[in-house]
């Protein structure tokens, strides 16, 4: 009866901010929910109860969020170029730590498993690593020629992925500091010759468990891209080989791709935001191009993720709501 | 007022009557002459204009009027200038540096959201068809007489339609180059010989006289002031021919726009009255913040160093420099992440010649939503460029017949903006 089954999944929850939402993360208790917003603040709801909080202290949007490995600080990663550590459970929390990350946006966040390392990456090309403790820098690594857009450690612990504006996906080796190899993203970026401009980038980055697949959310043939008319795509690479695997989408769905996570039941959910407005949730088998079941979302879908039950979704959508889904059958 | 969130295909045509060099068919032979030192007209009052075109609408909030931590304010924060109280967007560092030589309208309200409509209020200082573009009456009133060179020259990777010289004659509409690319089947083909040559063009003009006997004046008028444009630029050939110094592509950068800036000012330094370089990519409906970034990520250096070169090289006291865009874009962020069409308040930066330097005229409301002060159209900004390179506006154009007004008779120049 509460097997998950993502047929049946229908919402359970809203919670309204007056601005469009950025991105949202569920805390590893599955107390709260984080988002950020269209303004400069980031909000936290008590999942429960709804009651709202607002962490104040960056200078811009953010866009990013994780949490450290023993769930107690959310870091944050703000358009302002900073990184915050905020206490997941304080009755108001204040930012204990902010640092300047980099040089223009911070466009992702990501801690490692062992809580020792977390990793971040923005528009001044670069990755960097520090010390989850401390927040000082352990790597400054360099290579991409153009924005990086985020960033996820690979389960083995040694392994960082970094994916850029052009659809270049650098693997890093954490104990040397060296790029070893270059993943193959391409078809998630195009150059609009109207326009004279590049548009691409994954919009999120996740590693299956058992770190055999990469999942990059994002675009794929761009035609107009300043008027968003382009694919909305999650690409398989497989790690073993270096190559695109899958292009997991849904026929010529256009819009964007923002949210990606790998479930522990064996399928992929992914959050897509179309165009015209309206978003949905889409549910694939990763041996499958197609998905499985789709479910539609009131607005655009721009962030995504799964309670520590993995039966519940988060999104956070373009029309200020936060919205909470069950992946079970109604009762 | 309603958002255009399209665009009318339609304006992005290729326009027949803009015309482009790189277009024609015909073949020149003409002399390779080295590129002359400075035009000594500099030092006898030859003013010019730089026209800097970010075409399809650039953000005011991303550019000249931020609104950090408002509503409408988007991600990016504002900075400071090299003038004390006056702030711009982040985006535009190097530019901000040098403030002191430009000055900022705020108070722009076109009242229009379309794109052609837009432009030409912001290029004609009117609202209606059949007026010269700036460009072309600058090239009239202000290039010397025997100047060697086209009066204006439009510096772009892409067409528009534009009939810019209306009644003032194809002399002095602009002529279109596709970046620092020479012209096009403009030198005599080695298979042709030189008598061949001079039949073929003799050929060509008795085509022309009889068209024009004919009653297709204009189109042969347009079709030989374009050869004759052409012919006059080949004259500086080497303008094309040699890649900038190492020092300059560091100083302004390497890619397309870099380039197109110091195309333009070697341009302005050989005596080119009017110079317009468009920079395309603004017409941002979806991801205007990412677009933003690179897009004035690649205007900032290079503009900022084209302003340090004008100035330097005394150019700048002669030259209007102006950035201008056909319209602003939404305070309201779209689901896209895209800002829409917005003629209702937004911005032109202005300085060098004639205007007076760091300062802000008008202002919009605290959210960016309307104008709050000093409401000025495209019209009045037309009187003020010409007005600060010391033509009167008031006066009729220098064409017989009906006498038609040089600026818009319901509008003035922007007077506290006149040095």
């Amino acid at each position: 009866m509460n097997a998950i089954d993502p047929k049946q999944i229908h919402q359970t929850a809203e919670f309204k901010h007056e601005r469009p939402l950025t991105t949202c993360r569920i805390d590893p208790s599955g107390k709260y929910v984080f988002a950020g917003a269209e303004d400069l603040n980031i909000y936290r709801w008590d999942m429960a109860t709804g009651k709202k909080t607002t962490l104040s202290g960056h200078e811009s949007w953010v866009r990013g969020l994780d949490f450290s490995a023993d769930g107690a600080w959310l870091l944050s990663a703000g358009w302002d170029g900073r990184v915050g550590w905020w206490p997941v459970s304080d009755s108001e929390p204040a930012a204990a730590r902010m640092i300047e990350a980099h040089d223009g946006w911070v466009r992702s966040v990501r801690s490692r498993a062992d809580g020792k390392l977390i990793a971040t990456c923005g528009n001044d090309n670069l990755v960097k690593i520090w010390d989850a403790t401390q927040g000082k820098t352990i790597w400054e690594l360099s290579g991409h020629q153009r924005h990086v857009y985020a960033v996820d450690f690979h389960p083995d612990g040694r392994f960082l992925a970094s994916s850029d504006l052009m659809g270049v996906v650098k693997v890093w080796d954490l104990e040397t500091g060296k790029e070893t190899r270059t993943l193959d993203a391409s078809v998630m970026t195009g150059y609009d010759k109207k326009f004279a401009a590049d548009m691409g980038g994954a919009r999120d980055m996740r590693f299956s468990a058992d770190g055999n697949l990469l999942a990059c959310a994002g675009i794929t043939d761009v035609r107009n891209a300043f008027g968003g008319i382009q694919g909305a795509l999650v690409l398989l690479l497989d790690w073993q080989s270096g190559k695109p695997l899958r292009q997991l989408k849904d026929g010529d769905y256009q819009g964007v791709g923002w949210g990606v996570r790998f479930h522990p039941a064996g399928f992929i959910v992914a959050a897509a935001a179309h165009r015209g407005g309206g978003g949905v949730l889409w549910f694939f088998q990763p041996d499958n191009e197609k998905p499985f079941h789709t479910f539609p979302l009131k607005a655009c879908g721009r962030g995504l993720d799964t309670s520590p039950d993995r039966k519940t979704l988060a999104t956070a959508q373009a029309d200020g709501y936060l919205r909470l889904y069950q992946m079970v059958a109604q009762t | 007022m309603k958002r255009n969130r399209g665009c009318n295909g339609l304006d992005h045509v290729l326009s027949r009557r803009g015309f482009t060099v790189g277009g024609m068919g015909a073949a020149l032979a003409l002399p390779s002459l080295a590129a002359t030192a400075p035009n000594s007209d500099l030092r006898r009052g030859h003013k010019r204009i730089l026209q800097i075109y970010l075409q399809g609408g650039v953000s005011q909030f991303e550019s000249w009027d931020p609104k950090p931590g408002t509503l409408y304010g988007g991600p990016f924060r504002a900075i400071d200038t090299s003038v004390p109280g006056m702030q711009i967007c982040e985006l535009l560092p190097h530019t901000a540096q040098r403030m002191h030589h430009l000055s900022i309208v705020r108070s722009v309200n076109l009242k229009t959201n379309d794109h052609g409509v837009g432009r030409k209020i912001m290029e004609r200082g009117r609202r209606q068809e059949g007026y010269p573009y700036i460009g072309a009456v600058g090239a009239k009133y202000f290039t010397p007489a025997g100047n060697p060179l086209p009066g204006y020259i439009h510096i772009s990777t892409r067409g528009l339609t534009d009939d810019t010289d209306a009644f003032l004659g194809p002399r002095y509409a602009q002529l279109r180059l596709e970046g620092v690319k020479p012209p096009e089947n403009i030198t005599r083909l080695p298979t042709v010989s030189l008598g061949s040559f001079r039949r073929r063009n003799r050929f060509r003009l008795r085509l022309n006289q009889r068209a024009a006997r004919r009653g297709q004046r204009a189109s042969t008028d347009l079709y030989n002031g374009s050869f004759e444009q052409a012919q006059q630029l080949m004259s500086r050939r080497s303008l094309f021919e040699k890649e900038p110094p190492p020092r300059d592509l560091q100083r302004y950068g390497r890619h397309f726009f870099a380039r197109n800036c110091i195309f333009a000012r070697n341009l302005l330094e050989q005596g080119v009255t009017c110079v317009k370089v468009t920079h395309h990519g603004y017409d941002t409906h979806a991801e205007n913040f990412n677009f933003h970034l690179e897009q004035l990520g690649e205007f900032d250096q290079p503009f900022a160093t084209l302003l340090d070169d004008l100035h330097e090289r005394g150019l700048l006291e002669s030259t209007l420099v102006v950035v201008m865009s056909e319209f602003g874009r939404t305070p309201k962020i779209n689901r896209m992440y895209g800002r829409d069409h917005w003629g209702a308040s937004l911005s032109v930066a202005l300085g060098g010649c004639g205007i007076k330097p760091g300062m802000v005229v008008g202002k919009t409301n605290d959210q960016g939503t309307e104008v709050a002060d000093r409401e000025v159209d495209g019209g009045h900004l037309f009187h003020t460029y010409f007005q600060a390179l010391g033509l009167d506006t008031t006066r009729p154009h220098e064409k017989p017949g009906n006498p038609i007004p040089i600026g818009d008779p319901a509008m003035t120049s922007i007077d506290e903006l006149l040095a």
